[in-house]
């Protein structure tokens, strides 16, 4: 009888605690998860002041000026180049698709009709010599989808008024 | 005391029975042999077109990639490059723009193409079918290794290329495809001038075009995609960060293989679906196998009987019965895989987005002998141990 009770104990534990585990990890999906030693040097701990949208920075940036940009992760289905520490961002007004439209990719903002290149900027992070530093921005910063991140650099500008961002630091709002 | 001991062993010692009765028992029934042979060739060379369907498909878009291309496409096409349109001025940008092109004898390795699904008529009187068409130009083939002229010349004005499997995709007489003979598609003549394989590579199901005759006729301007060759040292990333760094022009990179990998996703329903059939149709055979070794030895239980009663042992006998049903299968495997070498394998099949050949390989050869030889086990132990367990006495006794 009393190891009857035991079991029943023990699997209400278990089950509890799954819970609570399965809880915690779906209510914070964008806590940022920590940097790569070697991109420890190019994560911010404080955030830079005065950093603007990506629509107006593409408005107002000159070519190679400082600029503090924030920006929310996406853009497109793949918002990551592969093997390169660099990645999108879009404006932060744009809205991610929602859970009932049945997107594989929110973070693509492809529900938004407000989507546009004028809307995107893309950011490298680049080592001392200017250099877009060789490894996945995922790993070396620990960034996902979807977070919301603020850059400091310098701006890339072309002709079509693209803007790139050559970032020495990031900092991860959420 | 050593010859005591000898005797003994030799007592104890499992006497098999010879392996020409097997043999010979096969010949003493040869309708039935003939008849449970032919049921289990069909089993097997079922099983083999399946799997060398599912190897077809497979090796067609493995080997259509090319690690060192990449694809240039519209963000907006998704997957489907068929629905790309990107500027024409994209080909030239990306080579003034890109360091790591590869390039040969002054000529870059940048393909612009143009990439149609279309209805192409073979006969003037004919419906039509639908067929692939892609507007190319001489760069095309710097990027397109696989690709081959069997006979014949580039196209000028006016002409096309078909590939080997053309005629498969368009469901038309091969004769109909030969050099000189004209096909329509879009409201114009095209002139065959020649013919190419690629090595079981998608685009052997294709009609190549001249890309400036293609847009002339489609009145199109732009283009579907631009293939990409990278020098050594460059990576697709290289190409990847240049379109992500210009959002005005909507454009995504893919490395081929990758292009080619995600459409082997789009058909692994298909795959899975051919799996399932080859163990139903194995499934069946066994049990056909079994139904028919049952027949066999239920007619057989005085001969059996009377074997027991000479001295053999039931276990000797079975193993017996084992090696007539395995003798049997396996012969039934060498014939369906002969069958499958020289009829099934390369015959061509259509698909949405081509055609590929039947593939008989050794994977196909290794499940279709797996299956024969499973056949011959599985479907005889169980009516050879039934068998067995007749009283020798009765057993003697039956008709």
């Amino acid at each position: 009888m009393l190891t009857k009770y035991r079991i029943t104990i023990a699997a209400f534990a278990i089950v509890a605690a799954s819970v609570i585990v399965g809880c915690g990890t779906s209510s914070s999906p964008q806590n940022a998860a920590a940097p790569s030693a070697e991109g420890a040097a190019y994560r911010l701990t404080t955030e830079p002041a005065g950093a603007k949208g990506v629509k107006e920075t593409r408005a107002d940036a000159k070519d190679e000026q400082e600029v503090t940009l924030v920006g929310r992760i996406g853009g497109d289905a793949n918002p990551w180049v592969e093997g390169q520490a660099a990645f999108l961002v879009i404006d932060s007004a744009l809205k991610p698709c929602g859970a009932d439209e049945g997107c594989p990719t929110p973070w693509d903002c492809c529900c938004d009709p407000n989507l546009s290149p004028e809307t995107k900027a893309m950011v490298k992070i680049v080592d001392g010599s200017g250099k877009t530093v060789s490894m996945d921005a995922k790993k070396l910063l620990g960034l996902k989808e979807l977070q919301t991140v603020v850059v400091h650099g310098r701006a890339k500008r072309d002709e079509s008024g693209n803007l790139t961002v050559l970032a020495d630091g990031v900092f991860v709002r959420n | 005391m050593s010859e005591l001991f000898l005797r003994e062993k030799s007592v104890f010692r499992l006497r098999l029975l010879p392996w020409e009765y097997g043999i010979r028992n096969l010949f003493r029934r040869p309708t039935r042999s003939a008849l449970t042979l032919s049921a289990l060739t069909t089993v097997v060379l079922l099983v083999l077109v399946v799997v060398a369907f599912i190897r077809g498909l497979e090796s067609s878009l493995a080997v259509s990639g090319d690690p060192r291309v990449v694809l240039v496409y519209s963000i907006g096409a998704s997957a489907d490059i068929e629905n790309s349109a990107i500027p024409a001025r994209t080909a030239a940008l990306l080579s003034a723009s890109l360091d790591g092109v590869a390039s040969r004898f002054g000529a870059s390795y940048v393909a612009p193409e143009l990439y149609i699904g279309t209805k192409v008529q073979a006969t003037s009187n004919s419906p039509g079918m639908f067929g692939i068409v892609r507007g190319v130009t001489p760069a095309t083939p710097l990027l397109r290794r696989q690709v081959q002229m069997l006979e014949g010349k580039w196209p000028g004005a006016g002409e096309v290329l078909v590939g080997r499997l053309t005629a498969a995709k368009l469901g038309c007489d091969p004769h109909l495809l030969q050099i000189g003979q004209t096909i329509r598609f879009d409201g114009h003549e095209w002139r065959i001038s020649g013919r190419f394989t690629a090595g079981g590579a998608a685009f052997e199901s294709e009609i190549w075009a001249s890309l400036a005759d293609l847009q002339n006729a489609l009145k199109r301007q732009d283009l579907s995609l631009v293939a990409v060759g990278l020098a050594v040292n460059a990576s697709p990333s290289d190409v990847e960060m240049f379109c992500k760094e210009r959002p005005d022009l909507e454009l995504q990179a893919v490395s081929e293989t990758v292009y080619y990998a995600s459409l082997q996703k789009h058909y692994q329903p298909v795959r899975m679906l051919g799996w399932v059939v080859v163990v139903l149709v194995a499934a069946a055979g066994v049990f056909a196998g079994l139904n028919t070794m049952y027949g066999a030895v239920v007619g057989r239980v005085r001969e059996l009987s009377t074997l027991q009663a000479v001295g053999f042992r039931r276990r000797s006998i079975v193993i017996s019965l084992i090696q007539e049903a395995t003798l049997l299968s396996m012969t039934a495997s060498v014939l369906a895989s002969a069958v499958a070498l020289f009829v099934v394998n390369g015959t061509a099949v259509r698909f949405t987005m081509g055609a590929f050949a039947l593939r008989v390989d050794s994977l196909a050869i290794l499940v279709g002998c797996g299956t024969g030889l499973m056949l011959g086990l599985v479907g005889a132990i169980p009516p050879a141990l039934k068998a067995m367990r007749y009283p020798v006495v009765e057993g003697l006794k039956a008709i």
